[in-house]
């Protein structure tokens, strides 16, 4: 563990503050760290994707003996460590081995302590310098899109949709400049298999051939004039493309997930707005007009207060089909059904 | 005038600016985000992937961007900003949620005692400058006195009386005081468990007084050392409400049955392939263990004794 900095000066208190928890969190950190052996593809893997991710990026140039998946080895200690020291939440590790080829595996970080991990293989990369074609300012928020079914069913998806998610786009932010929607980074899968149907479905070990290869490209988008207020978008390849193939992975721990998941109380400002909660039966109109619609209970009509008569007085049933309106007759005849079990009971409390 | 060739180009242009899929979009805007959770086409994944990839993608950016256009803007000075919705995506954080800083004593006295914030300004009308001054630091008013060219002295003024010493005395004071009331709110929030250390001494100083061949009683006393107490015993009151009885009962039945508080420990029970139980049985010819130890005493020595008891049991 790092030790506790006491800041000599406002300048180091001001930079460890601004490591301090905050409610609205800063974009992940990234670490781009090379393994033991990598290779010039993940290399230019590692490059392009930095490039992308750039200003929040820390590249770690030289060799690192790192191999997270193995329990026995203090890689998860020296994440812990490098997290802390430059206050990164998120790794990109890359390493190559006679067994696993070209493996990228991405560590996401909570509270300097090591969240989840999910290890992908590539197997194809085009370059960003390899298309010649226009590049999207560096800095630029993504637009992210995902397709697949898979993404919402099969779990070891959901978590490379989440990965990527906090890599690429995690921040909360609150607007965005229509301007600046430069470039797309798209996430797609290969059509799923279905799983032979077994007789032990829980004997069956995840056989991770038989998932999808994953397909990341990335677009950069032009908006075209479409005679309405919402433009047209035409995308160009603008690189890197991957090709990948999930392998290992280690999902987060339930309990370390729960705190991590902890979202911060609403202001009271915003649950004045309507956040937080349904705003129901409020619309707005084409007018721009806010119309609400009320609930009134439902009407009892037996209830109904009529015509007060003094005939009527504590008489009983004979003497109200004498009377002459039709409709008065048929209110009171009722009044008088409902009426007469309401006696008895009394009758029978007593 | 025939216009169906103009209504058929803004019909082709709305077609390619609107999305339709079996499944609709899943658009969180807030995050720049869509999910298309549509099966991918087999054949014309087969056919022709980078087209299949860019159609796809092309789709999700044009229902992503066309929720984006929709939404509420501000003007700016680089274009328009769309005012983004919360995320309906959840996310892991990097961090914990910041703990709310425990309140200062005089924060606590003030919200107990109802008074308001009130943010002073730093700096403060001077009438004889007629000009601002701060409160304090560089050329503060809180100075003033000892900067002062030419102070009043009372007229029983001791000869060493220095009002400038003086004034700078008290400011000092002040901002020592600030200082001591600033750590100790520091170390109340940092909970430095104070109480618990005085505690821990405490029962050592006892534990050490009743620690000589006299149990302290010939010790020297200091001046105002308290005298140690015992534990004095506690009665429950003979009559209490039932519940009351039946959960004391029940937790001392838990108690009984937990290994949390047994002071001696009972060695593991090794697994043996022999049942001791049985063998003694079958040994002493389902008489037990008992009467097979008399019967070995009895070989060693009083036989007629021990044998005459056993017959005359019967």
């Amino acid at each position: 563990m790092l030790r506790n900095i006491k800041p000599a000066n406002a300048r180091s208190k001001r930079a460890l503050d601004a490591r301090l928890p905050k409610e609205i969190e800063d974009p992940r950190t990234t670490i781009f760290v090379r393994g033991t052996h990598t290779g010039e593809l993940l290399n230019g893997v590692m490059r392009d994707l930095m490039a992308l991710k750039r200003p929040h990026a820390i590249a770690f140039s030289k060799k690192n003996d790192i191999h997270p998946f193995d329990a026995a080895s203090t890689s998860t200690a020296s994440l812990e460590f490098w997290a802390a020291k430059n206050d990164a939440s998120m790794f990109v590790l890359g390493q190559t081995t006679k067994k696993r080829p070209h493996g990228l595996t991405f560590v996401r970080m909570f509270d300097n302590r090591v969240l989840d991990m999910l290890e992908v293989g590539v197997q194809s990369w085009v370059s960003m310098a390899d298309l010649k074609t226009p590049k999207s300012t560096p800095g630029h928020k993504p637009l992210m899109h995902f397709a697949s079914d898979l993404f919402d069913t099969n779990p070891r998806f959901a978590q490379l949709k989440s990965m990527l998610l906090a890599l690429f786009n995690g921040e909360v932010i609150d607007s965005i400049c229509l301007a600046g929607l430069e470039y797309v980074i798209s996430v797609s899968l290969g059509p799923s298999v279905p799983a032979p149907p077994t007789m032990y479905p829980n004997l069956v070990t995840e056989d991770l051939s038989a998932l999808p290869t994953i397909h990341l490209r990335t677009y950069t988008t032009r908006l075209l004039a479409s005679g309405t207020r919402t433009p047209r978008v035409e995308l160009t390849p603008m690189g890197p493309s991957l090709d990948m193939k999930l392998r290992r992975h280690t999902p987060a721990d339930p309990e370390l997930l729960k705190q991590a998941m902890r979202a911060p109380k609403l202001k009271k400002t915003d649950v004045e707005k309507g956040l937080g909660k349904k705003r129901k039966n409020i619309e707005v109109d084409e007018m721009g007009d806010l119309r609400g619609r009320v609930h009134v209970g439902k009407q009892n009509l037996d209830k109904l207060q009529t015509r007060k008569m003094k005939g009527l007085k504590g008489g009983d049933g004979d003497v109200e089909e004498q009377e002459g309106e039709d409709q008065e007759g048929e209110q009171e005849g009722e009044q008088e059904e409902q009426d007469g079990p309401k006696k008895k009971r009394r009758r029978e409390s007593t | 005038m025939d216009v169906s060739g103009i209504i058929a180009s803004n019909a082709s242009k709305y077609q390619s600016i609107t999305v339709e899929k079996e499944t609709p979009l899943d658009v969180d805007a807030a995050l720049l985000v869509v999910t298309d959770l549509n099966p991918i086409d087999d054949e014309s994944y087969s056919a022709d992937l980078e087209a299949h990839l860019q159609a796809l993608a092309r789709d999700g950016a044009q229902a992503l961007i066309a929720a984006l256009f929709a939404l509420p803007t501000q003007r700016s000075d680089d274009g328009p900003l769309a005012q983004l919705p919360p995320p309906t995506t959840a996310l892991p954080r990097a961090k914990p949620l910041p703990k709310p800083k425990p309140p200062t004593k005089w924060e606590q006295f003030a919200a107990a005692k109802g008074i308001q914030h009130k943010v002073r300004d730093k700096r403060e009308w001077d009438e004889e400058k007629q000009d601002w001054v701060n409160r304090w630091g560089r050329d503060g008013k809180n100075r003033r006195v000892q900067e002062e060219w030419i102070t009043e002295v009372p007229l029983n003024a001791a000869v060493d009386h220095d009002p400038r010493k003086i004034a700078r005395d008290e400011r000092k004071a002040r901002v020592a005081k600030n200082e001591k009331q600033h750590l100790g709110n520091v170390a109340r929030a940092a909970g430095t468990p104070r109480d618990a250390r005085k505690q821990d001494i405490e029962r050592t100083l006892a534990t050490s007084r009743i620690s000589t061949a006299s149990m302290g009683k010939f010790d020297k006393k200091l001046d105002g050392e308290k005298k140690v107490r015992g534990v004095k015993r506690k009665f429950e009151p003979a009559e209490r409400a039932l519940a009351d009885e039946k959960d004391a009962s029940l937790a001392l039945l838990a108690r009984m049955g937990s290994d949390a508080k047994k002071t001696r420990r009972e060695p593991a029970r090794e697994e043996d392939v022999l049942n001791v139980r049985k063998a003694v049985r079958f040994a002493s010819k389902g008489r037990g263990g008992v009467a097979m130890g008399r019967a070995a005493a009895g070989r060693g020595g009083a036989r007629g004794r021990g044998g005459a008891r056993g017959r005359g049991k019967r």
